[in-house]
């Protein structure tokens, strides 16, 4: 297919997307489009620097080879290189998404029909206080190649389709936004979900009414399986990406594997083989995904890597490395990770607390050694019970100390497909998710 | 206002173009080169008071390009309003670096603050991109604008550190000079090593783009008339500070790869529209559609969409700078400089909150030491009011505008 210059390594990454967006605000159409996106990505290394470009015409990716290649020093034992002996050469051929569930066969009659149903059957339009209200569709398709010197080629497909129901309540003057965003695999998992849109709708017209700002502090906790999800990713997640250890000693005397992370209950896995959000079968070096532990009973036991940071650290690839698009270099991202379920009954975890604060769900967060939540909704624990909601603005915790504070992990683990995780700069769909977990001490603000 | 070339079709075409070039930095070592060749294009066919609209990334012609705008007209986007009229052409590059320049500056950049801050671990790159976005149509519209920016990032993390990393710097330039990345890199990684105490008076000094989000929300026109916005009801009040103004700006010194024409071929007089005077908000801003559909003040706001109608939203805000110094309005006190902080920000009321992971001590120009983490509480209604001090007439430290705003620490 393509001529590859000797003694280099050479690596071609063909992605074809299709996006539709329709997006409804107050009975108008406010965007209403598709588009259709075809690009490649080229990198020659030499065994001492990696050398890129990027085409839009498939038919100009011969010449970008030879125009990086004449770039590059030629070296005969390239191949032998640490960093090349870890990338795949599988042959593969994974297309799931071109039958009768094909979200590129949705019509633009079928997305805004399913819009207007949701927003007439569970928008309450005589609520004195929504001021504003709308509703979304989006959907996404991509077709990847990828083709190596090493002999990979591989071809995958993966398909994603959302629905955003929401509207705006105007109390005293404080706008709260709230709504009910969920994303699927295919059109019919979008269908039937009237009781949640309209039960979210409820939770946040109670909260525009009557939340209270929080006092300050450190308090117990309980996170719901939706806040459980961010709290695995930033917590501990982003610690396990082994790019940012490469030659640092500090790093890796820190998380060296076999050490005491946490407390038994906790669990963390992350699996690029699930069909959810981070559903990445083959990397993007042409690594085949696979099942990574990373915590075990509260013990390090793996971490997540691409060719370079498994050579560096003398460890298998993991199938974590990815790119948000054709235009970019991959690195080592998260794909499906999630805590594990525990034991206990999410009702016992609850009534365990006689004073603390129920994070109900999450807006974003970040991961470094202080990692950070900023919650939607959280709602004061009184003996046992849940009671008004609270405004807070962030949740702060140490990857130190946080996950040997968690004394009760749940038996009900949830996955969660709507999340995007920025790092260096590129933002791409991962998958998270967790079980009802209790913390003896977060600090709210 | 329906326009006089309703029965006519009309063609009108966005265009982009992008090189980066970009030396990647890893480990401390000179690790990637990367060329992206970039081209966009968003053909417009109006007919019948309908937008199609055809998104192209990579060459097309124009021919198939509006007979694929026009195809799209099954998808009835309105659009009564008339195209614009106008030429200018702004060419702001300074200086262009070939891809051999950028490797030896980047190599000899690296060198020199490897050699000076050995204790240091260092990623990064260096970028250059160079821009020329343009808009033509059928009514002899043809605006052109090009840019030519570098910008030098590093991450650095101490050999102790337990941090994934420990801060950020980056220095933006339209002519590469070296000697202000190092003297940018001494502040930051000779500072880090002295430890210093958080001060009783917080007066934090920072860029202001981050402070700035739930502001530039909340002057959307169509929220304010929707009563979703804080500023709902509020305009000719004075809700900030008397010396606190703010204006959409795309003047040369302002503009960093951002044309000076909005996404419907709009242009403001000097490039520049004031949103806030002296504290007192004046207007929200509007592109065609939410001006016509709320009956307000057009402002030239249209994003570049580019498949699907123009959205509102496309504003460049600029804090009015003092005619003092940062160490001038400083006055002798000591400011705060945040280096390292996320996973904050403001809530629904205007409160803004932001744990801080690592911030320096400064005289306003020079780093005097590390801080231990805290936590930064403000609202937006205080840091641009009772609160705000000033954005100084230089640019210490960033080698960018900066804020001084006093602020309290909360919980950590």
């Amino acid at each position: 297919m393509f001529i590859f210059p000797k003694n280099l390594f050479t690596e071609v990454r063909i992605e074809r997307n299709d996006y539709v967006n329709y997006y409804t605000a107050n009975d108008e159409v406010e965007s209403n489009n598709q588009s259709q996106t075809t690009g490649a990505l080229i990198r020659v290394f030499d065994g001492d620097m990696w050398y890129s470009g990027t085409t839009n015409e498939l038919g100009r990716i011969q010449e970008e080879i030879d125009s990086l290649a004449s770039l590059a020093k030629r070296n005969s034992k390239i191949y032998d290189h640490p960093e090349i002996r870890n990338f795949g050469s599988h042959k593969a051929h994974i297309i799931k998404y071109e039958g009768e569930d094909d979200v590129r066969k949705i019509t633009p009659c079928q997305r805004e029909e399913l819009v207007a149903h949701y927003l007439a059957v569970c928008v309450d339009k005589s609520v004195e206080e929504m001021k504003s209200y709308g509703g979304t569709f989006y959907s996404t398709h991509t077709v990847k190649e990828y083709y190596s010197s090493k002999g990979a080629a591989i071809r995958q497909d993966m398909q994603r389709c959302s629905v955003w129901v929401g509207a705006a309540f105007v109390v005293e003057g404080v706008t709260t936004w709230g709504g009910k965003n969920f994303q699927a695999m295919s059109f019919k998992q979008l269908q039937g979900r009237e009781q949640e849109i309209r039960e979210e709708l409820d939770r946040y017209l109670d909260y525009a009414r009557n939340a209270v700002d929080i006092l300050p502090g450190n308090y117990t906790c309980v996170l719901s399986p939706a806040a459980t999800a961010l709290f695995t990713h930033e917590s501990f997640g982003h610690k396990s990406e082994s790019d940012y250890m490469l030659g640092d000693k500090t790093l890796r005397e820190e998380w060296v594997l076999g050490k005491k992370v946490g407390s038994e209950k906790v669990s963390i896995c992350d699996n690029g083989n699930m069909e959810h959000n981070g559903y990445t079968p083959y990397d993007d070096e042409g690594n085949v995904a696979r099942e990574t532990w990373l915590i075990r009973k509260g013990v390090l036991t793996g971490r997540l890597h691409d060719s370079e940071s498994a050579s560096a650290l003398e460890e298998e690839v993991t199938g974590n490395s990815r790119a948000d698009s054709y235009e970019a270099i991959p690195m080592v991202r998260m794909t499906n990770t999630y805590m594990a379920a525990g034991d206990d009954d999410p009702e016992e975890i609850l009534q365990g607390v006689r004073d603390g604060i129920y994070v109900y769900d999450t807006l974003y967060g970040t991961g470094f050694s202080t990692f950070t939540m900023q919650p939607g909704l959280c709602y004061r624990i009184r003996e046992g019970r849940i009671c008004e909601p609270l405004r807070v603005n962030v949740i702060t915790g140490s990857v130190f100390q946080t996950l040997f504070d968690i004394d009760a992990v749940g038996n009900d683990l949830e996955i969660f497909d709507t999340f995007y995780c920025g790092k260096n700069g590129q933002t791409i769909q991962v998958s998270a998710g967790g079980p009802t977990v209790r913390v003896r001490k977060l600090t709210f603000n | 206002m329906r326009n006089l070339y309703y029965m006519k079709m009309m063609r009108e075409k966005y265009t982009l173009r992008g090189v980066i070039s970009a030396v990647g930095i890893e480990e401390n070592r000179i690790r990637a080169f990367n060329r992206r060749n970039e081209q966009y294009f968003s053909f417009r066919v109006l007919e019948e008071g309908y937008l199609g609209v055809h998104f192209q990334i990579g060459e097309m012609g124009d021919e198939e390009g509006y007979a694929r705008a026009r195809q799209n007209l099954v998808l009835k986007r309105p659009y009564p309003f008339t195209l614009e009229t106008g030429r200018r052409s702004r060419d702001l590059t300074q200086r262009v670096l070939t891809d051999k320049q950028l490797l030896e500056i980047a190599k000899e950049a690296l060198d020199h603050v490897r050699s000076r801050h050995p204790d240091f671990t260092l990623n990064g790159g260096f970028w250059q991109c160079v821009s020329d976005s343009g808009v033509e149509n059928d009514r002899g519209l043809a605006y052109s604008d090009m840019d030519c920016t570098t910008e030098f990032r590093f991450s650095f993390k101490h050999r102790d550190s337990r941090e994934l990393i420990d801060g950020r710097f980056s220095i933006g330039q339209r002519d590469f000079d070296a000697q202000k990345l190092y003297a940018m890199a001494d502040n930051y990684l000779a500072g880090f090593g002295t430890e210093q105490k958080l001060p009783d008076e917080i007066i934090v000094q920072m860029q202001y783009y981050d402070l700035l989000g739930l502001l530039a929300g909340s002057l959307n026109a169509e929220s304010m008339c929707l009563g979703t916005s804080l500023l709902s009801g509020r305009i000719g009040e004075k809700l900030f500070a008397d010396h606190f103004s703010l204006a959409h700006d795309v003047s040369a010194d302002e503009c960093w790869n951002t044309p000076f024409f909005d996404g419907e071929g709009i242009t403001r007089k000097g490039d520049r529209l004031s949103y806030i005077e002296n504290g007192v908000v004046l207007r929200g801003y509007a592109d065609k559609r939410i001006a016509a559909k709320y009956g307000v003040e057009h402002t030239g706001s249209a994003l570049r969409t580019c498949s699907d109608i123009p959205n509102n939203g496309n504003v460049n805000l600029r804090i009015q700078r003092s005619d003092r110094t940062i160490r001038g309005l400083l006055n002798g006190r000591l400011s705060v400089v945040p280096i390292r902080y996320s996973g904050g920000g403001f809530n629904e009321k205007g409160d803004w909150v932001m744990p801080v992971q690592l911030a320096y001590l400064c005289d306003g120009e020079n780093f005097l030491g590390r801080l231990p983490e805290f936590t930064l509480v403000s609202s937006m209604f205080d840091m641009f009011g009772k609160d705000f001090i000033g954005v100084g007439s230089d640019n210490p430290v960033f080698h960018d505008k900066s804020i001084l705003v006093r602020m309290r620490t909360g919980k950590i």
